[in-house]
């Protein structure tokens, strides 16, 4: 079969078909890599403020969408979120990690563990994370937050037997600018102790 | 036949371009295509959550987070929560408490396609009191309409829904794990009515 007449007919499908495939490839990459535009980065925290606000982007809004979340509004907080320890290596739970303080100013604020779709993680403590009033501090208000799986003195939260995980900090009514970057020596740091 | 290789891939630069607009198409109208399409999204989570805890309308209390019991992710496992579904076709809506000051809760207003359209916490309330009024553009302009005339101005605050379905999110903070029962009668003491407007 001759299929010379035919092919610019072949070109124009395979252009077709290529195309559609690459442009829902690009879609997947760039829904998976966060919640689009104007991200607010402090040392391995990252917020997305306007996800909150009527003039959240379509990017932010799709990947929302497809996770089912509702997040925090912009006069209400601000959520970030760490994927990875303070010199840049993802978080793993075969590892143990100290959060330290210092916190920007808020009204309240929680550190929480959750899986990286957003899901609690179960742990024989039940505690999935700590808030500005109940974290145990050190004389003069200084405190820490051991992530591990074995029990730690002190402020513990443990992955259980998830294998990778996120941390999410929760400020509360903060004043914190959303329009400059934030200082990120007023964040806590998550420090790498070891691991298994 | 030739067998001028560059000029073949000249002939082909065309078809790549095609491919390429293809897929710059393809890939916008996915993404804005998205939040229509998403089958799963928070509106649809919390609405058939609230269809199944039997209560048509009003606020309904979302249980208490756990691993594997969560109703939406990336929720603050420290809050108590409730949500009121509400669909503007019956009527406008109003949600009412009353504040202690202390005690954080936050109030978020979602549209259709992961908007939010208004939030607020307990401390912009107005002399501790919470009353805010949803209603579409149509609702909210008889509402003002009705109002002339009257010598006191309303207490309320009125806001104009960008669609008619929609979630009110109400998250009461739990500042300690024992604080839970507390944040969820906080929570239980929160009245999101739907109301007749007046008539006129």
């Amino acid at each position: 079969m001759d299929l010379k007449p035919y092919a610019n007919y072949l070109r124009a499908a395979s252009a077709m078909i290529a195309g559609v495939g690459i442009g829902l490839f690009a879609t997947i990459l760039s829904l998976n890599a966060g919640y689009g535009f104007n991200s607010l980065r402090a040392g391995p925290w990252t917020a997305w403020p306007h996800i909150g606000g009527a003039d959240i982007d379509p990017y932010a809004r799709a990947v929302i969408s497809r996770s089912g979340e509702a997040p925090l509004g912009r006069d209400q907080g601000l959520a970030f979120i760490a994927r990875a320890d303070s010199n840049g290596a993802p978080l793993s739970a075969e590892c143990e990690y100290r959060i330290i303080d210092p916190l920007p100013a808020a009204r309240f604020w929680t550190i929480a563990l959750a899986n990286p779709h957003g899901r609690l993680l179960a742990n024989p403590t039940e505690r999935y994370g700590y808030s500005s009033v109940d974290v145990l501090r050190k004389e003069g208000g200084a405190f820490e937050i051991d992530v591990a799986r074995e029990a730690r003195p002190g402020n513990w939260l443990s992955p259980g037997a998830a294998k990778d995980f996120v941390v999410m900090l929760r400020l509360y009514d903060t004043p914190l600018d959303i329009e400059s970057a934030p200082d990120p020596d007023s964040f806590p740091k998550i420090v790498k102790l070891g691991c298994a | 036949m030739r067998l001028n290789i560059p000029d073949r891939y000249l002939d082909l630069l065309p078809w790549l371009f095609a491919t390429l607009l293809v897929a710059g198409i393809v890939h916008i109208v996915s993404v804005l295509l998205m939040p229509t399409l998403a089958p799963n999204d928070a509106l649809a989570r919390l609405a058939s959550y609230v269809k199944s805890a039997a209560p048509a309308e009003g606020l309904v209390m979302l249980p208490q987070m756990a691993p594997g019991a969560e109703t939406l992710p990336f929720e603050d496992p420290a809050f108590a929560e409730a949500v009121c579904v509400y669909d503007l076709a019956k009527g406008p809506l109003r949600v009412k408490t009353s504040v202690d000051g202390e005690d954080f809760l936050g109030l978020s207003f979602h549209g259709v396609a992961g908007r939010i359209y208004h939030s607020m916490t307990d401390r912009s309330a107005i002399k501790g009191k919470i009353d805010i009024v949803v209603g579409d553009a149509r609702q909210i302009d008889a509402l003002t309409s009705a109002d002339e005339g009257d010598a006191p101005p309303p207490q309320e605050v009125r806001l104009t829904a960008p669609a008619k379905r929609g979630f009110i999110l109400i998250r009461s903070l739990a500042k300690r794990a024992s604080d839970q029962e507390r944040a969820r009668s906080r929570l239980s003491a929160i009245s999101c009515q739907r109301f007749d407007l007046p008539q006129g």
